[in-house]
Parts: C-alpha cells; sequence; structure tokens
C-alpha cells in the first residue's frame, strides 16, 4: 500500500513537472499563475541546472521514483526490501534539492511558484512514505 | 477431526490484494487523465493581463489611425543644438535592435554624442510579433516619467534574454515580464511604487502610442530604423556607416548653414533644451 501511495504521488509529480518543463521548451507559452510568480522563478537563471531546465530533472526524478515504487508492488518485489532503501535514498536526495530549490525562491529570487511548492509537498509526502516503507518493513498492513 | 478449511480470513486476504491492485491501476489511470486535461486547459487559459498578447491589435490600432496620434515626445540624449539629429526607431524586444543598443551603442554615444557632433533621440516602434515589446516600452516610458529613460532603456536591451524571444525567435521567455521589469526598476533605483503604478496603469501608452505613429507617418517598417538629418536607413548600421553619415550631414549643413534643419518635426525635442551633453527622458 505504501508503494502504492509512493506510485501514486510520483505520478501526479511527473504532471507538474511535465507542465513547468513545456513552459521552458516553449510548447505553453505562458503559465497559469494567479498569485506568485511563477514566471520570475521559471525564467530565471536558477531555472537550469547541469544544463537542464530544472522542471525536466523534476520529470526525470518523479518518473523514475514512479517506475521503482510501482515496480516494489509488484508481488515479486514486495518483500524486498531494497526498493524501500532505493525509494527512501532517492526521496531524500529530491527533498534536499527541493529544500535548495525553495530557499532559491524566498532569499534569492524573493519569488514564489505554486506548482514548486505543489512539487515540494509531493515530493516530502514521498519522503515520509517512503521512510514508512523502510521504518515498518514487511510489517503486514491493510492492503499490503 | 481435521480442519482442511481454509483460515477464515484466507479467502478475503486472497481477494482484497487483486482487489487493491484493480483499484490502484484504476487510479494511475485517473492520474494520467486528469493530468493531460490539466495541462490542456491550463494551457488554453488566457495569459495574464500582462501579456503583451494585444500587440497586434494595437499595432493595427495604430497603423490605422496614426495621424489621430499626437505629437511624438521621443527620448532625448546629448547637445540639443548639434548639427546633427540621430533618430532612431526601435523595438525593445528586436534582438538587431537589441545588438545595435549593447555593440554599437556605447561607440555611438562615446564619439558621437558626448563629442557635441549629434543629438539622439529615440523612438518606441513596438512590432506586432513581439508579444512583450509593449510592456518594455510602457517600463521604459515609466522609468522616463523618473528621468532615467537611458538606464531602462540599457536594462532592457542588455537582458532581452530575461523577457524577450526564445532562441526561437517566435516564442516569448515568459508572457509575464512586469516581474523582470520590476527587477530592472530597482537595480537602477527607480521608486519602485510608483513605477509599479505607472506600468499597471499604462500612463504612459499615449506617448508610445505617439511615437510609433510618428514611425508610420515616416513610412518604418522594420527596427532599428534610423533618421539621420532626416536621411532615412533602414536596418541596423555599423559604427563607421554611422559616423560616416554624421559627418556627411555635418557638412552638408555647414555649406548650407541657411537651409531649415530636415528633420525634427514639431513637439518632439521639447525634453531636453540644455545645450550641453546630457542624458535625459
Amino acid at each position: 500500500m505504501r508503494r502504492m501511495i509512493i506510485a501514486a504521488l510520483a505520478l501526479i509529480g511527473v504532471f507538474v513537472a511535465l507542465y513547468l518543463t513545456l513552459y521552458k521548451m516553449g510548447v505553453i507559452g505562458h503559465l497559469a499563475c494567479g498569485l506568485g510568480g511563477c514566471e520570475r522563478v521559471n525564467t530565471s537563471k536558477w531555472a537550469i541546472f547541469a544544463g537542464a531546465p530544472v522542471a525536466a530533472w523534476g520529470v526525470a526524478f518523479y518518473t523514475a521514483t514512479f517506475v521503482v515504487a510501482l515496480v516494489g508492488t509488484s508481488p515479486s518485489w514486495i518483500d524486498r526490501r531494497e526498493i524501500a532503501y532505493l525509494l527512501a535514498g532517492m526521496s531524500f536526495v529530491g527533498v534536499a534539492f527541493t529544500a535548495w530549490l525553495t530557499y532559491l525562491e524566498l532569499f534569492v529570487i524573493e519569488a514564489i511558484c505554486k506548482y514548486c511548492v505543489t512539487s515540494a509537498v509531493i515530493v516530502t509526502a514521498i519522503f515520509i512514505v517512503s521512510i514508512a516503507d523502510v521504518a515498518m518493513g514487511n510489517r503486514v498492513q491493510p492492503g499490503d | 477431526m481435521a480442519n482442511n478449511n481454509p483460515p477464515r480470513n484466507a479467502k478475503s486476504a486472497a481477494a482484497k490484494p487483486s482487489s487493491n491492485r484493480g483499484a490502484f491501476y484504476g487510479i494511475l489511470v485517473a492520474i494520467v487523465v486528469v493530468g493531460i486535461a490539466a495541462i490542456l486547459y491550463l494551457k488554453a487559459s488566457p495569459p495574464s493581463a500582462d501579456s503583451g498578447a494585444t500587440a497586434q491589435a494595437a499595432y493595427a490600432a495604430l497603423q490605422r489611425d496614426y495621424a489621430k496620434a499626437g505629437p511624438p515626445r521621443p527620448y532625448v540624449m546629448g547637445d540639443s543644438t548639434a548639427p546633427v539629429v540621430i533618430e532612431e526607431f526601435a523595438d525593445f524586444e528586436c534582438p538587431v535592435c537589441g545588438s545595435y543598443a549593447t555593440v554599437t551603442e556605447p561607440d555611438v554615444r562615446r564619439m558621437i554624442i558626448d563629442t557635441h557632433l549629434a543629438y539622439y533621440k529615440y523612438y518606441d516602434f513596438p512590432l506586432p510579433m513581439h508579444h512583450n515589446t509593449q510592456s518594455a516600452s510602457n517600463a521604459a516610458a515609466c522609468a522616463a516619467d523618473q528621468g532615467k529613460f537611458w538606464e531602462m532603456h540599457d536594462q532592457l536591451f542588455s537582458g532581452q534574454d530575461a523577457w524577450g524571444l526564445n532562441p526561437d525567435g517566435a516564442t516569448q521567455v515568459t508572457d509575464n515580464p512586469k516581474s523582470v521589469f520590476m527587477g530592472y526598476a530597482k537595480a537602477i533605483g527607480l521608486n519602485t511604487s510608483e513605477f509599479e503604478q505607472c506600468y499597471d496603469s499604462k500612463k504612459e501608452q499615449a506617448r508610445v502610442n505617439a511615437n510609433a505613429a510618428e514611425g508610420f507617418r515616416r513610412n518604418v517598417n522594420q527596427t532599428p530604423t534610423f533618421f539621420i538629418n532626416g536621411k532615412m536607413f533602414a536596418g541596423s548600421i555599423p559604427y563607421d556607416v554611422m559616423k560616416k553619415a554624421v559627418d556627411d550631414a555635418a557638412a552638408a549643413k555647414k555649406s548650407a548653414p541657411a537651409a531649415a534643419p530636415a528633420t525634427t518635426p514639431a513637439g518632439t525635442s521639447a525634453v531636453n533644451p540644455a545645450a550641453k551633453p546630457a542624458a535625459s527622458k
């Protein structure tokens, strides 16, 4: 069940990051952003990391997390602890990277992008559930 | 008696994972459908009010009704008594104008304007395919209200990558350049609340329109376009060509001192009467 939650959250994250990536690619002309500074954030120099848009890194991260979590729900992998550790490790990196991005939004760019906040909530939730997956191990829970 | 019956909950335990799995896949499919629909919906939502999406309509209306626009109020720099007047019609989002402003214009200012050889006038000529250019002209006009047109002009042209066209030359980096312009306003020391009020209310839109209308009157159809003592040079010109044109115009004026000035239409140069090198709005 926990990995199902992670997979579902990661899939939502894929679409949030995909929307921002399509904007960066010019496929979407403008961001629908009633409040905050979505475009200021996404057109800042910090919106590029290691030669690629940060949003594209987000798509890659969430897609990888989704695939790992989905594999982890299959009967042959559901008891494998490696999956739990891998998800915890990946989501820790995601949370750390998101924390840095949030710092940049608040104190450097001085604008908040609501899609970035949504992504931060998703990755934090994934991290919490993945830690629960590690901590609770193979303990049977409804739906597992 | 042997109990061959399965454990009490075995049936439900066996059935539950498959029903949960079915629900799980159903949820994933729902997320995909909602995700795609959300992106398509957001893509189709109207751009913010700040967007320059109305540039086409504004340009068409001006082109049709330019005769009704008031007298132009270009932004001026230099010695208003200089023998030559250089007039530039430019679009803040036009890459060629940006290249001229950042590469050639510094030399023009240093070696032509500061040396009293020519007086410089800048007219907005926002082109319709550049959706943020009206906003940029608006920002520049609001900076001029606080006496810092040229500072904003330089920020806008040197920062085109942050608010103008994408490298594809067709789409914009952003549809909401206001935040970028607010950053420029802060950087050049404007009163940002006054600037924002002016920008949001488009207080100086009439000035931008009047400058563009002057371009239509003079058959400008590309940017940048220069007039050097009235002689048109369409397209960007290198420094050497401009210097020669200025020298030729000065020589021609010297040889015919009684001739009337060939260029300035009425009302264009009221801003900087100072007869010494000075940049003004």
